[in-house]
């Protein structure tokens, strides 16, 4: 607003214009990663985003054609790394598709038991950052004192705590360890009580309810046209999961439920995700009653040579659907591997829920969307 | 509004529940927090740390065969081996055996390829140095192990 | 859905490996390229979809129990459009490419696409040559905008009408397409590196 007297000020600034150009840089706290959001902003209100990704683009692909299809296997850890368990499970399973062969069921049973550990591992990561990037200081220390425990049955199992190397083409490489049972039921027993306190923590906030309630909606139509898969699919009421769709590694003989709700706003995935921790301590208890005796290796040659072809695999990771297309020219390294990263799909759904909203709400929606950036540009 | 729903408005009822985790946690024994390097964290018996070469504890020889399987193994190209033949008994000695620690992302595939266990990685997972070429482990290093400076608290 | 496992002897005139390389004259036979073994794939959806498009669907095939289709680059995006609207294929899983540097027709596109209703995903493989530029499939499912955007910048596929056809994880001024066979894994964009990290290289 110019005053009358400021005769000597230009007719029009900056000030005036209606839209501001906001960059949300590379480094930030609240962007889980190396992620750039470029604003266009109207006060507080958003009028459109454009999101700027690469900051992490390591070549993942390229280097898959340079290394032996067994040599690959560490590298895939280091996408999602937050879930590494998951992608070592999704890489696995393509090239077992490859060979036409199926992993003992004594290693199909542990890589469940393995992998619904990870899912937990990743919600309880998704969980303490969007608490904390909300404003919730508390969840965190509680949500990394949880991991810690899945992190050590990692540690004990396999030798490292994050990027795990956990599977191997063909079952597992380490047997499971002596407690390895005794652990995980431990685990099991511990864990709903903490879930509860989170709720307790979180779910009847006021302040938790009016920040997420209403924002980022985007409904299931929305959902499919964008690709969008995962709890944000199923928080706008599609019940579908790949592990009851499309099973694999086992995952028919467990009995659990898909929770979904209605709205598609934010609070409806977090009770989602809050739910399928729950129903992955389901899944993890009626595993582990019954890990049957046998070899933990199927019949893998030495030197893996898949025949000709191709092949597209995924599984329900903890962020959507994360797809492995392999493409084999009859060699030892892979001719191509493509990944189909669930975050970097999600994260083009940015646009669409936070249009009209606040700036504000731009940091509940990056972190309800639970994107990793090293799966974003591999 | 119900008289129930305005006085649990009104008194903040839910920030107050929510405090109450807060302050339950509080207590000294269920405090996590490991105070290193006082105390130094237990690692588990497969954890995937320093490489290490082993040698054999009645003669205190290489237990290394100079196979190469473990170069051929690694994702990174970053094991060396030098190996030479020794003439009275026919087979490969182990000359030097270079190893890149800075590269190395501890998968852990040259430890399974070793068909004689004498590679293996420990459990040490304090690995710094001061220059980049303290990170290239010799044959010595790569037998005693890494030996971070300790200090007194 | 036919659960072919068995590498049956059908030559499909597929997308395979190797492809149509010619072996030069030796005392021995030459052996043919290694192609996929894929077997012929019989459904109502393929028929449907051979009746509609006639001779741009090339090969509906199976092999190891997924299906997929060979057809002419005009042709993608009508199939797509013809699976949403008609045959509930209402999810783009993923848009690809693959290079097959010994052919004529360079890349392989393919198109993987999920229907909610049927559980059942297809593929729709398309080969084009170094410079053609297909259409965009952004008018069909919302989903391509960021994938097509990848394809771009990793092969140097120009979608025809894509509204924001520029670089995704590469930076913007990047000289080379990254995963074509022939850019070696080593080589870098050494004028980039010089001007924006100043630095002589980053190896």
């Amino acid at each position: 607003m110019k005053a009358a007297s400021d005769a000597s000020m230009p007719d029009s600034t900056f000030l005036d214009s209606t839209e501001l150009v906001l960059n949300m840089g590379p480094q930030h706290p609240s962007t889980h990663g190396v992620l750039r959001v470029i604003l266009k902003l109207d006060g507080e209100k958003i009028l459109g985003t454009d999101c700027v990704i690469g900051y992490l683009h390591r070549g993942v692909e390229k280097i898959a054609e340079n290394r032996t299809w067994a040599q690959f296997n560490p590298y895939v850890d280091r996408m999602d790394y937050v879930a590494s368990v998951s992608n070592g499970l999704g890489y696995c399973l393509a090239v077992e598709k490859l060979l036409n062969i199926e992993a003992p069921p004594r290693a199909q049973v542990v890589r469940v038991i393995l992998t619904e550990l990870n899912r937990i591992a990743s919600h309880l990561v998704w969980l303490g950052t969007h608490a904390l990037d909300i404003g919730a200081i508390t969840p965190v220390f509680y949500c990394f004192r949880e991991r810690e425990e899945t992190l050590n049955i990692f540690e004990k199992y396999c030798g490292a705590r994050l990027t795990t190397h956990a599977f191997r083409i063909g079952g597992l490489q380490y047997q499971t360890y002596d407690g390895f049972e005794q652990d995980v039921k431990a685990f099991c027993d511990m864990f709903p009580p903490k879930v509860d306190e989170y709720e307790e923590l979180l779910t009847g906030n006021r302040i938790w309810k009016g920040r997420l309630t209403n924002v980022g909606v985007l409904t299931a139509d929305e959902c499919k046209e964008y690709g969008v898969t995962g709890p944000m699919l199923r928080a706008a009421g599609v019940k579908w999961d790949l592990r009851k769709a499309q099973p694999y590694s086992g995952y028919e003989k467990y009995d659990f439920e898909i929770p979904t709700r209605q709205n598609g706003d934010t609070f409806d995935r977090y009770v989602v995700r809050m739910q399928e921790m729950r129903q992955a301590v389901r899944i993890i208890r009626q595993a582990v009653e019954s890990i049957p005796e046998g070899p933990i290796m199927g019949k893998v040659p030495k030197v893996i040579k898949p025949p000709v072809g191709e092949a597209y695999v995924s599984i329900e990771a903890p962020k959507g659907e994360l797809g492995y297309y392999v493409v084999s020219d009859g060699g030892v390294q892979p001719y191509r591997v493509r990944v189909r990263p669930p975050s970097f799909v999600n994260l083009q759904a940015l646009d669409r829920m936070v249009r009209g909203g606040l700036v504000a709400d731009i940091v509940a929606v990056i972190g309800t969307l639970d994107i990793v950036l090293g799966e974003v540009d591999r | 509004m119900s008289l129930g729903k305005l006085l649990r408005k009104v008194f903040l009822v839910d920030l107050f529940q929510g405090l109450a985790v807060t302050f339950r946690n509080q207590a000294p024994k269920n405090i996590v927090t490991e105070q290193y390097p006082a105390e130094r964290p237990k690692v588990a018996e497969r954890y995937r740390g320093a490489p290490r070469l082993n040698n054999n504890p009645e003669n205190g020889e290489t237990l290394c065969i100079a196979c190469n399987l473990c170069a051929l193994a690694c994702p990174e190209n970053l094991i060396v081996v030098g190996a030479e033949r020794n003439e009275q008994t026919r087979r490969k000695e182990l000359t030097t055996f270079t190893y890149d620690v800075s590269r190395c992302m501890f998968c852990g595939l040259c430890e399974d390829a070793c068909p004689v266990d004498a590679l293996e990685l420990t459990q040490d997972f304090e690995l710094a140095s001061y220059t980049r070429e303290g990170q290239i482990w010799d044959r010595q290093m790569l037998e005693e192990g890494p030996k971070p400076t300790q200090y007194k608290c | 859905m036919a659960d072919e496992q068995k590498p049956g002897g059908s030559e499909a005139p597929l997308p395979a490996g190797g492809g149509a390389a010619k072996q030069p004259a030796k005392p021995s036979p030459p052996k043919p390229p290694a192609t996929m073994a894929a077997t012929p794939w019989e459904s109502d959806l393929a028929r449907e979809l051979k009746e509609r498009f006639g001779g741009q669907i090339g090969e509906t095939s199976t092999y190891l129990g997924q299906n997929f289709i060979a057809a002419k680059p005009e042709a993608a995006v009508p199939i797509l459009e013809y699976l949403k609207l008609e045959a509930d294929f209402d999810y783009l899983v993923d848009i690809t490419a693959v290079d097959w540097p010994k052919r004529p027709e360079r890349f392989d596109l393919v198109y993987i696409v999920y229907s909610f209703p049927r559980n059942e995903r297809v593929r729709i493989k398309v080969q084009i040559p170094d410079g053609y530029k297909p259409a965009t499939a952004v008018g069909v499912h919302l989903t391509a905008n960021w994938l097509e955007r990848e394809v771009f910048d990793m092969f140097g596929i120009e979608f025809a009408g894509h509204p924001d056809m520029r670089r995704i994880l590469m930076p913007e001024d990047w000289q080379g397409y990254p995963l074509r066979k022939d850019y070696s894994i080593l080589r870098q964009d050494q004028r980039w590196v010089q001007e924006n990290l100043g630095i002589e290289s980053g190896q």
